[in-house]
């Protein structure tokens, strides 16, 4: 039937939504604490995450027949609604990700430029301590 | 002397002063003998190679394993305190700039006594008018609803300039904070030079004076350096604040604005060029964000004005005489929102008649037009006041998205400063390289799931084949 | 990578986060929206600003309808009854044309048209909530009273203005008829049909009372058409009202859509949010040395 093959494939983008949502917060997580593995975890369920979504999403967007109120039942809106509520929060993490994985990647950046340019010269200074040292890189 | 001639495009040269990664003497000589070390003869050829492309590590970072990171470790920590003093300056200007926003958003709430409400309050009174236009409380819902709409006005302009006033002190509080930090900073520069000269260990001194730089990061964004006469602090973009034993202080004063101004210590105005910190977020809320949603509250006030008050010179009140202005903004564009009033108080004053007889509704047409119809702006009055709903709502939401990003990367920065890998060169690049190839895919996702907001939007909405 | 020295200031950024969740999660149940400040969700905030002006309009034009179509259901139902009195007019007119009464009957039959004259007036006359419905815009005071020098024996005050009521944002709908044209209008003039009547029958002339009598029919005629506008006002109002019904369905689930929380939901969001903040906290319990633990404030 197909109101019912609809509403099911609502219901498993509704999960597949919080999903992503737990492994952006997944994600976050494993670069604060520099957990390379941590990160690529996420990453490959997001993947399997993101095909499928967008799938359903496809799916789920195009021209829909126009049922009585009756025959769709208020259960399809409470539905709906939830899956916008959802969707929204995604929303809102990924924008939150995409600032980290900014900053974050500039600094692996700034590492990389380091590690490929590093000329350095030491200089030394009398006493024990310290040593003055010069170097430039690339950034 | 050694060579410092930088390769290609230099950017940026950091002359570091050598850190202990631990506060501890024993640490401190390992590391020194560490550098020491590398200063033997082979040490630069069993330095990994120089790779002449800055992009990628691929190019041939790698050598035999086993390569030592020491040199490189100090550099690295180097880098990472730049970042996180960068990353503290922009996380405390974003903190600064989502409190003010939270506090300015509340009046944009649908909460009774906002503008909307007030707007669908005057709206509905006026289809009210349309059909009862002789009786006197129909009129009274007219007048009445429009005092509450200029109310709504007045307060919401009055709540964005005391917020502005507020960080408007915030700024001179902050240069007096600033100066005192600097002055401290300075004299314990002194200090350390001395103790230096002296053969001495300046160790815990230098760690005093890096927790103050860490403070003063937090108000302003700085730009950290070594001369040859010891550390330089310049505000971003390069005004003096510490010049090793040096301080210079920052004034304020009385803009032309009426706002305070910021002057570096020859009197040049650099209020403009400040980024960053508390006081940087301040100055972009005090003179960006909220001139802006004035500038959009006074446009709708005062065009609104003008098309009612022009929607009733087309009518008559009920007693018969052509109608008068309903409402009075102050006669310059400035200040329209604080100050717009209504004008007139006797029912009869309502223009809802289009013949003089006090029975016509024939005018209330005209005034609801007002509402509905688009202001020389483009929009309609709830059009363009929805749009700055949106902007405030947005601003507020992206400042505080900002905060808690920036402060899990700072979370991530200062996780990479407290630990030590001790790994290798290789070990290291491989895993910089992991993460760039992560980065890349987190970013395709990224805008995968951004798309996916847009469609999921429009899901729901039947149309028929 | 050894264990972080500094993990503490992690663990509270994540009980600081965890705990605002829980916080948002509280609120949301509390309230029922999950839309308290703009930032919650700029999109749906710029929404509701249109929803709630639309909302309100729409609940003044339901007010409206309903008003309305008491006014004009009273306007036809006085028509009615004009309709009514006309007539018996004119059966009074045929008794009074067929030649076979005397004097005192017309005068009689006269007496009788002139008292049904008088209630017409009285109809033209009448009023809804204190409104005059029948006087144009000029619906403070009577329309129609006495006046010797005018031919039908009452002048008209009113106006020819007509008033549309706002019962939609771009629908108005006339609502009146001024009684310059249903009842004295110069072309078919009711009032003026039915004083010549009483004329014609204080005369006695047959043929006069017989071309009086066909002219009410006339008017009679005139009047059930003028009628129908009401009862067109009626249906419109009518349609209106149906159509106002279903926008205050849609604009309510609309604002559900953009403010309200799901109840079940919420409490969902609450409870998962509790969790992961014990979680959390169940992880720095395990970390953090016992003092700093005596800092932090159970969730519950």
């Amino acid at each position: 039937m197909i109101v019912q093959d609809r509403n099911s494939k609502l219901e498993e983008y509704l999960q597949l939504l919080r999903s992503m949502a737990f492994e952006l917060e997944r994600a976050m997580s494993a670069i604060s604490v520099n957990s390379i593995q941590g990160l690529e975890d996420s990453l490959a369920n997001q993947e399997a995450f993101s095909t499928r979504l967008v799938e359903l999403a496809d799916d789920l967007s195009g021209p829909v027949q126009k049922e009585p109120l009756a025959v769709r039942g208020s259960a399809d809106d409470d539905l709906l609604q939830r899956v916008r509520a959802a969707s929204n929060e995604l929303q809102s993490l990924n924008r939150r990700y995409s600032a980290l994985l900014k900053y974050s990647s500039r600094s692996v950046a700034m590492m990389v430029s380091l590690f490929s340019s590093y000329e350095g010269q030491i200089q030394e200074v009398s006493g024990p301590r310290l040593k003055l040292q010069t170097w430039s890189c690339q950034i | 002397m050694p060579d410092l001639t930088a390769m290609g495009g230099l950017n940026t040269s950091l002359l570091i002063g050598m850190q202990a990664l631990e506060v501890s003497q024993g640490a401190l000589n390992a590391t020194s003998n560490n550098i020491a070390n590398s200063n033997t003869p082979g040490y630069t050829r069993e330095i990994p190679e120089i790779s002449e492309s800055p992009e990628t590590i691929s190019g041939g970072v790698v050598s035999g394993g086993g390569v030592s990171l020491n040199g490189l470790e100090s550099v690295r920590d180097e880098l990472l305190n730049l970042q996180i003093q960068q990353q503290t300056s922009a996380q405390s200007s974003a903190d600064t700039e989502s409190s003010a926003l939270q506090e300015i958003q509340t009046n944009f709430s649908t909460s009774g006594n906002d503008i909307a409400s007030a707007f669908s309050a005057f709206s509905s009174s006026l289809a009210q008018l349309s059909a009862n236009p002789s009786s006197a409380a129909a009129q009274e819902g007219v007048i009445t609803s429009g005092q509450n709409l200029a109310g709504a006005f007045n307060t919401t302009a009055n709540a964005l300039t005391t917020e502005q006033s507020a960080m408007n002190t915030q700024v001179t509080q902050t240069v007096a904070q600033i100066n005192s930090l600097t002055q401290q900073i300075a004299q314990l520069n002194g200090q350390v030079s001395q103790l230096t000269a002296d053969g001495q260990d300046g160790g815990t001194v230098e760690d005093q004076r890096d927790e103050l730089v860490q403070q003063l990061s937090q108000l302003t964004g700085i730009s950290v350096t070594q001369s040859s006469d010891g550390e330089v602090i310049t505000t971003g973009n390069g005004t003096p604040l510490v010049m090793g034993s040096q301080s210079y202080s920052l004034q304020t004063t009385t803009g032309s604005d009426g706002m305070q101004h910021v002057l570096d210590s020859n009197g040049t105005d650099i209020t403009t060029t400040l980024q960053g910190g508390q006081l940087g977020g301040s100055i972009q809320i005090r003179d960006q964000v909220i001139p802006s949603y004035l500038t959009q509250l006074n446009t709708l006030a005062s065009q609104f004005a003008s098309a009612f008050n022009a929607a009733q010179a087309k009518g008559y009140g009920s007693n018969g005489v052509a109608g008068q202005n309903f409402f009075s903004v102050p006669s310059s564009g400035a200040g329209a929102a604080a100050g717009i009033t209504v004008s007139i108080t006797d029912p009869s004053q309502v223009a809802g008649s289009s013949d003089g007889t006090a029975g016509s509704n024939g005018n209330v047409a005209n005034l609801s037009a007002a509402l509905t119809n688009a202001l020389p702006s483009g929009q309609t009055p709830s059009q363009a006041y929805a749009n700055l709903v949106f902007q405030v709502g947005n601003d507020a939401s992206n400042a505080s998205t900002q905060s808690t990003a920036i402060g899990q990367n700072l979370t991530q920065l200062t996780n990479q400063q407290s630990s030590v890998s001790g790994v290798s060169i290789d070990e290291e690049t491989t895993n910089l390289i992991r993460y760039q190839t992560a980065y890349e895919a987190a970013a395709r996702i990224v805008s995968t799931i951004q798309q996916l907001g847009t469609v999921t939007l429009d899901m729901g909405s039947t149309q028929s084949y | 990578m050894r264990v972080n020295p500094n993990m503490v200031p992690d663990i509270l950024a994540d009980l600081q986060q965890s705990q605002a969740a829980v916080n948002t999660a509280l609120q949301e149940v509390a309230t029922g929206k999950s839309v308290e400040v703009p930032s919650d969700n700029p999109v749906a905030a710029a929404d509701m600003v249109q929803n709630t002006i639309e909302t309100a309009n729409v609940d003044q034009y339901t007010q409206n309808v309903s008003s309305m179509l008491s006014m004009v259901q009273a306007a036809g139902s006085s028509l009615g009854s004009v309709v009514t009195s006309l007539t018996q007019a004119i059966s009074l007119g045929t008794e009074g044309a067929n030649g076979t009464n005397n004097t005192s009957n017309l005068q009689a039959i006269a007496s009788q048209v002139q008292g049904i004259l008088q209630t017409v007036v009285s109809q033209a006359n009448a009023s809804y909530l204190g409104t005059y419905l029948f006087g144009g815009t000029e619906n403070s005071s009577a329309p129609y009273t006495a006046s010797s020098s005018s031919p039908s024996g009452y002048t008209y005050n009113g106006n020819n203005n007509v008033n549309s009521v706002a019962v939609g944002d771009d629908m108005n709908v006339q609502v009146n008829l001024p009684g310059s044209q249903i009842f004295s209008n110069s072309s078919t003039d009711v009032l003026g049909s039915l004083s010549s009547l009483v004329s014609a029958l204080q005369s006695g002339n047959s043929s006069e009372i017989q071309s009086a009598t066909s002219a009410v029919t006339t008017a009679l005629n005139y009047v059930s058409q003028q009628q129908v506008f009401y009862g067109n006002a009626e249906s419109q109002l009518n349609s209106q009202e149906t159509y106002l019904q279903q926008e205050t369905v849609n604009l309510t689930s609309q604002q559900s859509s953009l403010v309200d929380v799901n109840e079940a939901q919420a409490a969902t969001d609450l409870s998962q949010a509790e969790t992961a903040n014990n979680a959390a906290e169940a992880a720095a319990a395990k970390v953090l040395p016992d003092t700093l633990l005596n800092y932090l404030v159970p969730t519950q």
